[in-house]
């Protein structure tokens, strides 16, 4: 029965795309080569970029988690082998700044009827056209639903009433822990990205603009540190090694009763060959910092972006781009993500993320900055969340490899 | 052999060793020389994003842009920097500052606490000291269990040797990326192996939480992945070893244990040798299980650190230099050994 499921999921991913399908009638000979990450909607992406593939034109995209180390040394280099690739907030920022994405304005003009290209899919750095996005997303609050019915408890505004709520949670023995979150991941980014969340909800930022110096180890840092400390009181002994793919496993077994998760993971939930709460998961968005603010998150969007030093053709690698993201691949696929597209309609799993909107959640910062700060702060205090030094000394530590970093990629001038 | 055509034989091994090793020896040497970055300039500049549902944010904001040049690129500026990136690597700076006066804690006592405390916290030296521990650790593992498990399949039936040769390989086949992975799953919160402590009424046991449980795991792990490439080395010792001096041996009234230890192992040590030298230079190098765990808090690498600050800080010329300071420490950890089989190889020519 299982296995009939899972040849029925199977069967349904790869027919989606062929339903979606309109014949693809790019006129053009050659090569598009794209890189991009490896995730569900990516990878029906590039199933349907392999639709435009033809006798004359040769269509190759590699899907990998190594993405960016081979995307920064392509695009600096004199010429890219890749046409295309997907980024998001974050990952574009330097690409952006060292000026080496191609500003797709005529393109959009020429093709906006063809593809129905909205004005919300276009990422703008001033009036420059850098990356045509597809789909948007943010982390937000996951809970039991059963579980806070059962012990009274209320949706959990703040972070301090989640430490409460957590109090309570302890002393249930159906779950192992009550809380879950990614503490870990690769390079420690997750760990560093839970800190940022919840340090701009604390009304604190991580550098300077105007100068790029590292602000990050403010008060409001080392209260953001130190609440993460906190957290960890609830969650497994094991979590600063738990990735957001480990988080959702936890949810999906019952081992947590609460947890910080990406959005386009909610109707993983509700997967009845992955999941044993179906239907006992409910969705909010994540916590504030202070009474009446923001969550603590940020919104993310992913889109590609053609490189200035393509050695392909830019109009090519542009259409299969815009044939890959059409409305038809949106209407076909609806609630494998959170499309852009205006005709993504919104289900229940998508309500939090667009609660999370309402209640002013901020863009993650599209600064290069950002990027390095990121890094250096995960890099760092996991010496604090391990009980091996304090959180300002873990602050401290990740201020001075941060100015480091930035010094080498020339953004401080010592 | 004729000076000419030994010449002409090694050549080709040699050309493809200049170009192949030390070629790209020399470019990581100039990369770590160096530094590169694009010039930019800061620009007050609206970004606007989308969020969900057709919704958009504008944000103004001041952020770094590229510095465009006569020829309308930008300006690539490429400086030499000399010592400072494998400065910055090791931590120099931070070092002497340590020992000159490390950081106060208040758990900490003694001078040497409060140093071991600050320097292991810096991350070179952090993944120096579990590398040099794995090292160090595994070599003599391997030999042994190496040599115990070429022993034992020399012992049983011609028949069954073939099969249990391919299975005692196993682990060393398999992908090490693949089997880090699998350990890994086997000790994360309700895998197989904590789920079965848990039924044997053990209670819950987190394998990943603390630095003596990650490190001794990927020890273990390490022993596992290469006492086969020991175990088949030696058992092909085994198999030139002559029946005369154990038969006299055993005629002088030697135990198992004394012809192992004056028969067999003498016999075996130049394998011994060679095993050590090339295990010192993997383990070394150890990368897989230390990506797959990520505990670099409890558990580092150098060759770890090479690939991080590639890939996360994509500063190219910091991880030429963690390379160099990679080789480095290869060469010296072999010095020894090769001191000492050099000087072997004197006396018996």
């Amino acid at each position: 029965m299982t296995r009939l499921k899972l040849l029925a999921a199977a069967a349904a991913i790869f027919a989606a795309p062929a339903v979606a399908s309109a014949e693809c009638d790019i006129d053009a000979s050659g090569e598009v080569n794209v890189i991009t990450n490896f995730f569900e909607t990516l990878e029906l992406l590039s199933n349907v970029m392999k639709e435009c593939e033809s006798d004359e034109l040769k269509i190759d995209v590699k899907l990998t988690t190594q993405h960016k180390e081979e995307r920064e040394q392509a695009f600096a280099a004199s010429s890219s082998p890749y046409d295309a690739s997907a980024v998001a907030n974050s990952s574009i920022t330097m690409l952006q700044a060292k000026g080496q994405l191609m500003p797709l304005n005529d393109l959009v003009d020429k093709y906006r009827d063809e593809y129905n290209i909205e004005d919300q899919m276009l990422i703008r750095f001033g009036d420059e056209i850098s990356a045509i996005a597809f789909m948007a997303n943010a982390q937000h609050f996951y809970y039991r639903k059963d579980l806070f019915e059962k012990h009274g408890l209320e949706v959990p505004a703040t972070y301090a009433d989640l430490l409460e709520a957590a109090k309570v949670l302890q002393a249930d023995e159906s779950v192992d822990h009550p809380f879950g979150a990614a503490f870990g991941g690769p390079g420690n980014w997750e760990r560093g990205n839970e800190f940022v969340n919840i340090l701009l909800a604390n009304g604190g930022e991580l550098f300077d603009p105007l100068t790029s110096e590292p602000v990050f180890n403010g008060p409001q840092g080392v209260e953001a540190l130190e609440l993460m400390g906190e957290l960890l009181n609830y969650m497994s002994p094991n979590a600063l090694t738990h990735d957001f793919g480990q988080v959702r496993q936890q949810l999906q077994q019952g081992e947590i009763a609460m947890a910080i998760q990406w959005g386009d993971q909610a109707a993983t939930m509700d997967n009845e060959n992955e999941s044993i709460v179906v239907g006992k998961v409910g969705f909010a968005p994540a916590p504030a910092m202070t009474d009446g603010g923001p969550p603590a998150t940020t919104f993310w969007w992913d889109g590609y972006v053609i490189p200035k030093n393509l050695d392909g053709d830019p109009e090519t690698a542009f259409q299969v781009i815009m044939h890959a993201t059409r409305s038809e691949v949106v209407a076909a696929n609806n609630d494998i993500t959170l499309w852009v597209r205006s005709n993504y309609a919104p289900s229940e799993y998508s309500k939090a993320v667009i609660d999370s909107v309402m209640a002013n959640a901020p863009p993650y910062p599209m600064n290069p900055q950002s990027e390095l700060a990121h890094g250096a702060i995960g890099n760092n205090i996991g010496d604090f969340l391990g009980g091996l030094e304090s959180a300002e000394q873990s602050l401290a530590d990740a201020a001075s490899d941060y100015r480091s970093a930035a010094i080498d990629a020339g953004l401080i001038t010592e | 052999m004729k000076t000419k055509s030994f010449l002409a034989f090694v050549a080709p091994s040699v050309a493809t060793m200049l170009l192949l090793i030390a070629l790209p020896l020399v470019g990581v040497a100039y990369l770590s020389l160096h530094q590169s970055h694009v010039k930019t300039e800061l620009v007050e500049l609206t970004t606007e994003v989308p969020l969900i549902g057709g919704v958009t944010r504008k944000q103004t904001r001041v952020v770094p842009q590229s510095v465009l040049g006569e020829d309308g690129k930008p300006i690539q500026v490429w400086e030499f920097v000399g010592g400072r990136n494998l400065e910055k690597a090791a931590e120099l700076n931070n070092l002497a500052k340590a020992f000159a006066s490390p950081r106060g804690d208040p758990g900490e006592k003694t001078y040497l606490a409060r140093l071991y405390r600050e320097v292991t916290n810096y991350d070179f030296w952090s993944a120096l000291e579990f590398t040099l521990l794995y090292t160090f650790l595994t070599t003599p593992a391997i030999l042994v269990v190496g040599l115990a498990l070429a022993l034992a399949v020399n012992s049983v039936s011609k028949r069954l040797r073939g099969t249990l040769v391919f299975a005692t390989l196993l682990p060393m086949i398999v992908t090490p990326v693949v089997s880090s992975l699998a350990i890994y799953w086997l000790f994360l919160d309700n895998a197989i192996i904590t789920n079965f402590i848990e039924y044997l009424g053990l209670g819950k046991f987190y394998f990943l939480a603390d630095k003596f449980t990650i490190r001794t795991l990927i020890i273990l792990y390490g022993v596992w992945f290469a006492a086969p490439f020991a175990f088949i080395i030696l058992y092909a010792g085994l198999q030139t070893m002559p029946r005369d001096p154990l038969e006299s041996a055993m005629i002088d009234g030697a135990n198992k244990w004394q012809r192992l230890r004056y028969v067999i192992v003498p016999h075996l040590t130049p394998l011994l040798t060679v095993i050590t030298l090339i295990h010192v230079m993997d383990a070394y190098r150890v990368f897989e299980p230390i990506l797959v765990f990520n505990a670099d808090i409890f558990a580092n690498s150098v060759q770890y650190l090479t690939y991080y600050t590639l890939a996360f800080e994509n500063n190219i010329h910091k991880a030429a230099a963690y390379s160099i300071l990679t080789i480095a420490g290869v060469i010296l950890i072999l010095v020894p050994v090769l001191r000492k089989s050099f000087r072997e190889y004197r006396i018996s020519t």
